[in-house]
């Protein structure tokens, strides 16, 4: 069996050696944020401070990437969180990881500090550090346009260089946004990462896995959702979805509908901005945005970012979004992080806390607030230290809309209560991807289970979260999971009578499912439409990949996650959720609209297997195998 | 793996017979070939992916290939073209990333939300017959043809 082999660079002496990762490793981790994590676990000791020079961040692949599978030429990065001191693996679609695969490494371990601005160089298996001191300070457009054309890079801009705690680092147009990937490199003296070569990926059983791909490809392009939702609209089309059920979070989370939300939703943007639809390498699914702005042709805002540059802040200029998100992608931001920091910092001023000269439905001095915030200028630094730092500045926890530190997504949880558990549940704060992204079931999909009901919400989460985790670690995109939902649903709309009965049958599913999660190892059987990612790991890597060993690598993920953030002194109690959404009800008087957080984590954590306290349960983890 | 470790492999090699006119070092898809102006150039055989277009394009005979056998010039009307085949074309882009000429890319979306999209052969010109992307495609979709052989 060919393993993973890693480059391990100590960045302090400019050494490097080869890490061949074990075969048990293998066949346990795979790759991507599990195999990531475990060797953070492994390596490096706990509670160092994550921007420090012993702080490791591991950049890699997974077993698909350059394969050609779909949607698979996603890159991870791991690192301890800059926000919440846990762990943190941000994603990212730019060609930087097919080109770090080509050149010979399935990732790259970094330690240690440059004593100068300095460029990671890999060509051919071999590894360089360049002097990156003409390209510091330049924005990531800029410094890729310096960098030679062919390599692959990952670079991060100025805001990194400023240590801003949610600075993202970026490949292309695509960024790794959330939980300050850009700072770790910064705080490294990194500049970029380029890598080049023509190293060709090697497959197990050939002939079967091109079969498998053409299927799965074409499965994708049929399917109402990865085949015509997100190509037409992108990620943006949730967006009236997430309005009409009342889960789009509105002035700083305050409510959950704006009337003004169609100027800014995927629709509009269609109709007006848009050129066309674009994508990641070897991806069919294509739902990247091209927009004109100020006579260039750059990447059009997602979801999160019209949401929060949107309705978040009370805005609907469109005009005014896409320059934000061009600008946040210049200077090397999370778009999520920053604009719900400069909602919070809109309410303190509402509040009469404290004036960081931003007014909620005024975006015209955002731009020049950007650029204050990426150079740590004055006041505007501690906007630059996110939401949580903030709040415990000034005050007004209460609606500091932050989990664990990392800001909420663009996802209204007290109209979609499963969200809001899989926001307090998520290993690197509030993230809804990492939290099982139950919106998709409850509020912006085609069904809608009972979205007030605290009900299997937490079986449902936990198997959703244990799916998005294998399939992140084995490196595709988290969209081809979407193509799960029966196109039968698609057809039928989501009033017709069978949709309804199955919501119902899904609201009562929690003892079905717990009974699924105890014999998945008994599901040694791959499917087109379950799992065809278990399936196309088994034809490229030769590890005997099936549904149910498939579903328990995302669980061991989620629990090595977990180990990683009890050892860093997270606790049950981080497992939390702002008072705004757990006690003040989004429709005033109606007290089912608040996130029933009590009552759905202590089922969550039986469910998980872990005790009262939130820890995983010495039974749990021999069964994982993860001590 | 294809070429790492391996310093021991024969690749092509510059003799002296080069007269550092740079046509090959600007010519090669992965950029394995470097020297100055007027002064005999270098192939980096740790890079060298032994593709023959240093060979088929230099007039003076300079290179020789894995074997020392000197390289003949072929006129550039004569380099094989990939032709892509449409109905094993999955789209993923993989061709269109190693193509350092910039001789492939992938069909424009006709409409709306279209992903029935295809590498196609946009610059023909530009193509160097290195063969990359025939390595390359994971789903063995282009094959390199003579230009008498593409109707």
């Amino acid at each position: 069996m060919n393993t993973p082999i890693y480059l391990k660079i100590d960045l302090s002496t400019g050494k490097s050696e080869k890490y061949i990762v074990s075969e048990e490793y293998f066949q346990k981790y795979l790759g991507g944020k599990t195999l990531a994590c475990k060797l953070l676990l492994d390596m490096t000791e706990a509670g160092i401070d994550p921007l420090s020079p012993e702080a490791m961040i591991i950049i890699n692949t997974g077993p698909m990437n350059n394969t050609g599978a779909p949607s698979s030429s996603r890159f991870n990065l791991s690192f301890k969180n800059v926000l919440t001191g846990g762990i943190a693996s941000s994603n990212c679609g730019g060609q930087f990881g097919v080109m770090l695969k080509r050149a010979g490494y399935d990732g790259l371990i970094l330690t240690g500090k440059a004593n100068k601005p300095s460029v990671i160089e890999i060509v051919d298996g071999e590894f360089f550090l360049k002097d990156g001191k003409d390209l510091w300070g330049l924005d990531m457009e800029e410094t890729q346009q310096r960098l030679p054309k062919h390599y692959g890079k990952l670079v991060i801009g100025p805001a990194g260089e400023n240590l801003v705690k949610y600075a993202s680092a970026g490949s292309g147009e695509r960024m790794a946004g959330r939980c300050g990937a850009g700072a770790v490199l910064g705080s490294k003296n990194i500049k970029a990462v380029i890598a080049y070569g023509t190293r060709r990926a090697e497959i197990f059983e050939k002939e079967k896995f091109q079969r498998h791909i053409r299927r799965w490809v074409k499965l994708l392009r049929d399917h109402p959702m990865t085949g015509e939702s997100l190509p037409k609209y992108g990620t943006a089309g949730l967006l009236n979805k997430a309005n009409a059920t009342f889960s789009l979070p509105t002035h700083n989370f305050k409510v959950g509908h704006s009337s003004k939300a169609n100027y800014v939703s995927g629709e509009t943007l269609a109709k007006t901005r848009l050129i066309r639809n674009s994508g990641c390498i070897s991806c069919p699914i294509r739902c990247e945005r091209r927009v004109k702005h100020k006579g260039k042709e750059i990447k059009g805002p997602e979801f999160e970012t019209l949401g929060f540059f949107g309705p978040n802040i009370d805005s609907a200029d469109l005009d005014a979004i896409i320059n934000l998100n061009y600008i946040c992608d210049l200077l090397g931001m999370d778009t999520i992080s920053v604009a719900a920091s400069i909602a919070f910092a809109m309410e303190l001023k509402d509040k009469g806390i404290m004036d960081f000269g931003l007014s909620f439905g005024d975006p015209s001095t955002l731009e020049d607030a950007l650029y204050k915030i990426a150079n740590r200028e004055g006041i505007y630094s501690d906007i630059a230290d996110g939401t949580k730092a903030m709040s415990e500045k000034y005050g007004g926890e209460e609606f500091a809309m932050h989990s664990k530190g990392l800001e909420l997504a663009s996802y209204e949880p007290r109209r979609s209560v499963g969200m809001g558990l899989g926001y307090a549940t998520s290993n690197r704060g509030g993230c809804h991807l990492n939290g099982g992204y139950l919106a998709l079931l409850e509020s912006v999909g085609v069904l809608s289970v009972d979205p007030q009901s605290p009900k299997s919400k937490a079986e449902l989460t936990v198997l959703m979260q244990n799916v998005l985790e294998a399939v992140s670690s084995a490196g595709f995109c988290l969209f081809t999971a979407q193509a799960h939902i029966p196109k039968l649903f698609f057809k039928l709309g989501p009033y017709h009578p069978i949709t309804r009965m199955t919501n119902r049958i899904l609201k009562h599913s929690g003892g079905l499912i717990r009974l699924l999660l105890k014999s998945l190892s008994l599901m040694k059987f791959n499917s087109m439409l379950l799992f065809p990612h278990a399936e196309a790991v088994r034809l490229v890597t030769g590890i005997p990949m099936y549904t149910g060993s498939f579903i328990i690598l995302g669980e061991r993920s989620f629990n090595l996650e977990r180990l990683y953030n009890l050892r860093e002194g997270l606790a049950a109690k981080d497992d939390s959720l702002p008072d705004r959404l757990t006690k003040t009800p989004q429709i005033e008087g109606e007290m089912d609209t608040v996130v029933p957080l009590d009552t759905m984590l202590p089922q969550y954590y039986k469910v998980r297997g872990w005790d009262e306290n939130g820890v995983p349960r010495e039974k749990t983890i021999k069964r994982l195998g993860i001590e | 793996m294809q070429n790492m470790g391996s310093k021991l492999r024969s690749t092509y090699r510059i003799n002296d017979k080069c007269t550092g006119c740079t046509v090959c070092a600007r010519l090669c898809p992965v950029y394995a070939i470097s020297g100055e102006r007027k002064k005999q150039h270098h192939i980096n055989e740790m890079r060298c992916v032994s593709c023959g277009v240093c060979g088929r394009i230099c007039t003076f005979g300079a290179i020789a290939d894995e074997k020392g056998n000197p390289c003949t010039r072929i006129p550039r009307s004569q380099w094989l073209k990939p032709v892509i085949d449409i109905d094993l074309c999955t789209g993923c882009g993989i061709c269109v990333e190693i193509c350092s000429a910039g001789a492939l890319s992938l069909s424009d979306p006709k409409f709306q939300g279209d992903i029935e999209i295809k590498a196609q052969l946009s610059e023909q010109k530009k193509c160097v017959d290195c063969k990359l992307c025939e390595v390359q495609c994971p789903m063995e979709a282009i094959k390199m043809k003579l230009p008498e052989e593409i109707l």
